[in-house]
């Protein structure tokens, strides 16, 4: 059984008591990003189904908004997801190409976890820092005016990161 | 340099925060709206100032306003539309991550014209760390008097919460931004009922772009009619632009909307010209939605007259020779640079972001996807490019919401423009994949001497 800490619970009242009185399905998706970061980075059901007794809706409720909006992971990914913008404005500044040494250095396509659970791969359309192109998103943080250089350094803050965690 | 009504402050030390952003005379509107003016002047204000929505619709902001419905005992809110993900578009970021109090001014003064008291930010879920600076911020005001409880004594009450989504271009259209705000998927609500009427939680709700709200702090401080006079015809006040692409100083420069589109690209103030000595092909100017224009017709009208950049004259010559200001979004293009992939990798988006409601929508982004695939990678046949035609504007005009039209419209200007870049990826495809196609006859004119 999953639970959020007491703490998390308050932060959970204080999210609903945004919106009015009966309508705290409104805090569904802040909600749901809470328990992503809470609960191994992705939404499994009993995750789901955990914020959905939270919020007192149904199930269903939460699977058709987890399954539609692209920052919510249904299946598990790395500790580090590097979530790479190929849309237009980033094409127009080399993001295939650093896209493809991600691909080359990590031994992964997008859409896959390193063999040690450590990096996720993801593509993903326009995040809006169209002008500091080519980027990722790293977590909570852009990382921008990416370089062959910029993704080496990146991947070994990473993982001096992971070891320090460890 | 230009006029600055909105970014001048935006590099002062500390100006993030409450103290800076106050000594530097933050906040007077609110003093003044409250203090001085009713909600129905300032409603009048904004009608004057000639403000439009800077979001991308450019719909007069002081009329949507004077739409909101106020039935007896029900409340009214105010939602400001920070779920900037039109690519091309980076400027509501840039506002919010530098001058918080900015917006939060601009919100205060209009939740009071509008009577909001629980006014929301809908942010999109990957500017997770703004959202956390808005969130100190509005801690900051509330602190400082200018939230909560009787504002300033004026007996006026106002919370304003931030909202991340989660990922999804389509909730920055305002029916489907209200759904998400409700905890639903983004799916457009049929209009009518309009939100002015029935917006969330059935309630009148008024949706604005991080940039309208925050273009009401100097209206308000100099009056409309003074806000008015700044800019030409339609196009009054200042406008953001986030440039990005083949240029040399991409990134977000407030612009007052009377200068010309060759001066915005080649003068130092602005883009500082294109990247690595090329030469300029082709321009996006208002958002990866608007039509793209090959540098002949983006620098002069069809007309043979000097564009600038505002509202008429970007969408002079209709989308047969123009394009639209939309949401500022100016991506350039440079000689090297193959349409037909840039095409693709916008088909990708709009297929990406479908919220699959509507068939045509839905389908034909999938196929819009497929068939440019197959001709940049050397696989289109001549019939392809007629088909793309077709598929577009079956999907144009047919949906619950614009982004429909947002997905065939930089198709169908692509194809108008540049069909014989298509045609060559069609009848030299082993060429295609080893070369770009060039300027052709689409160069520049002032700048470029063009052969023949």
């Amino acid at each position: 059984m999953i639970k959020f800490s007491e703490n998390d619970l308050a932060k959970v009242q204080e999210i609903v008591a945004h919106y009015p009185d009966g309508k705290q399905k409104s805090a569904l998706l802040p909600v749901l990003h809470m328990a992503q970061d809470t609960f191994g980075g992705w939404l499994s059901t009993e995750t789901m189904d955990y914020v959905a007794s939270l919020l007192q809706i149904e199930p269903i409720e939460v699977y058709e908004v987890a399954t539609f909006y692209s920052m919510y992971h249904l299946k598990p990914v790395g500790k580090y997801v590097f979530e790479v913008c190929q849309t237009g404005p980033c094409m127009l500044r080399g993001c295939d190409d650093i896209i493809q040494y991600i691909t080359q250095t990590l031994g992964i396509r997008a859409g896959e976890t390193t063999a040690d659970g450590l990096f996720t791969l993801k593509t993903v359309e326009c995040l809006g820092a169209c002008g500091y192109a080519p980027m990722m998103q790293l977590g909570k943080y852009y990382r921008e005016h990416l370089t062959k250089e910029k993704v080496d350094a990146i991947i070994a803050e990473c993982r001096k990161t992971a070891a320090e965690l460890n | 340099m230009g006029m600055k009504l909105l970014l001048e402050k935006a590099h002062v030390e500390g100006i993030r925060h409450f103290e800076a952003y106050r000594r530097e005379g933050g906040y007077r509107s609110v003093e003044k709206a409250l203090k001085e003016m009713s909600p129905e002047t300032i409603v009048e204000e904004v009608k004057k100032s000639g403000l439009r929505g800077r979001g991308g619709a450019g719909f007069p902001a002081g009329m949507k306003w004077s739409f909101i419905a106020k039935p007896e005992g029900v409340p009214r809110h105010l939602v400001c539309n920070a779920d900037e993900s039109e690519p091309g578009t980076f400027k509501d970021r840039y506002l919010m991550e530098f001058l918080p109090h900015l917006l939060l001014e601009g919100l205060i003064v209009s939740s009071y014209a509008l009577g909001s008291h629980a006014t929301y930010i809908y942010i999109r879920g990957e500017y997770a760390w703004i959202a956390t600076i808005l969130e100190t911020a509005i801690a900051e005001a509330k602190a400082n008097g200018m939230l909560g409880n009787n504002i300033l004594g004026s007996g006026f009450d106002c919370e304003i919460y931030v909202h991340r989504g989660a990922g999804a271009y389509i909730c920055g259209e305002e029916t489907a931004l209200i759904e998400s705000l409700e905890g639903k998927r983004g799916n457009p609500r049929i209009k009518p009922p309009f939100p002015a009427i029935q917006g969330v939680w059935m309630r009148p709700t008024v949706v604005n772009n991080v940039e309208t709200l925050a273009a009401v702090v100097p209206i308000i401080i100099m009056g409309g009619e003074e806000y008015a006079k700044i800019g030409v015809g339609k196009s009054t006040g200042t406008k953001l632009i986030s440039a990005c692409g083949n240029i040399n100083t991409p990134g977000v420069y407030e612009i007052d909307m009377t200068i010309s589109v060759e001066e915005f690209i080649y003068s130092d103030e602005y883009c500082g010209g294109i990247a690595n000595g090329k030469r300029l092909k082709a321009c996006i100017p208002g958002g990866s939605s608007v039509p793209i224009l090959p540098a002949n017709l983006l620098l002069k009208t069809a007309k043979g007259e000097t564009r600038y950049m505002n509202y008429e004259s970007l969408s002079d010559g209709g989308f047969v020779s123009g394009s639209m200001m939309g949401s500022g979004g100016f991506i350039v293009l440079d000689e090297d640079q193959c349409i037909v992939k840039n095409t693709y990798t916008l088909a990708r988006f709009y297929r990406h972001e479908s919220c699959g409601q509507c068939s045509p929508c839905r389908e034909g982004t999938g196929w819009m996807e497929k068939i440019l695939w197959r001709l940049e990678n050397g696989e289109g046949k001549e019939s392809d490019i007629d088909l793309l035609w077709d598929i577009q504007r079956r999907i144009e005009g047919n949906t619950i919401c614009p982004l429909g039209d947002a997905a065939a419209w930089p198709v169908a200007a692509a194809i108008r423009h540049f069909r014989d870049e298509f045609e060559w990826h069609v009848r030299e495809p082993q060429e295609a994949k080893r070369r770009n196609y060039g300027l052709a006859h689409y160069a520049d004119p002032i700048h470029v001497p063009v052969a023949g």
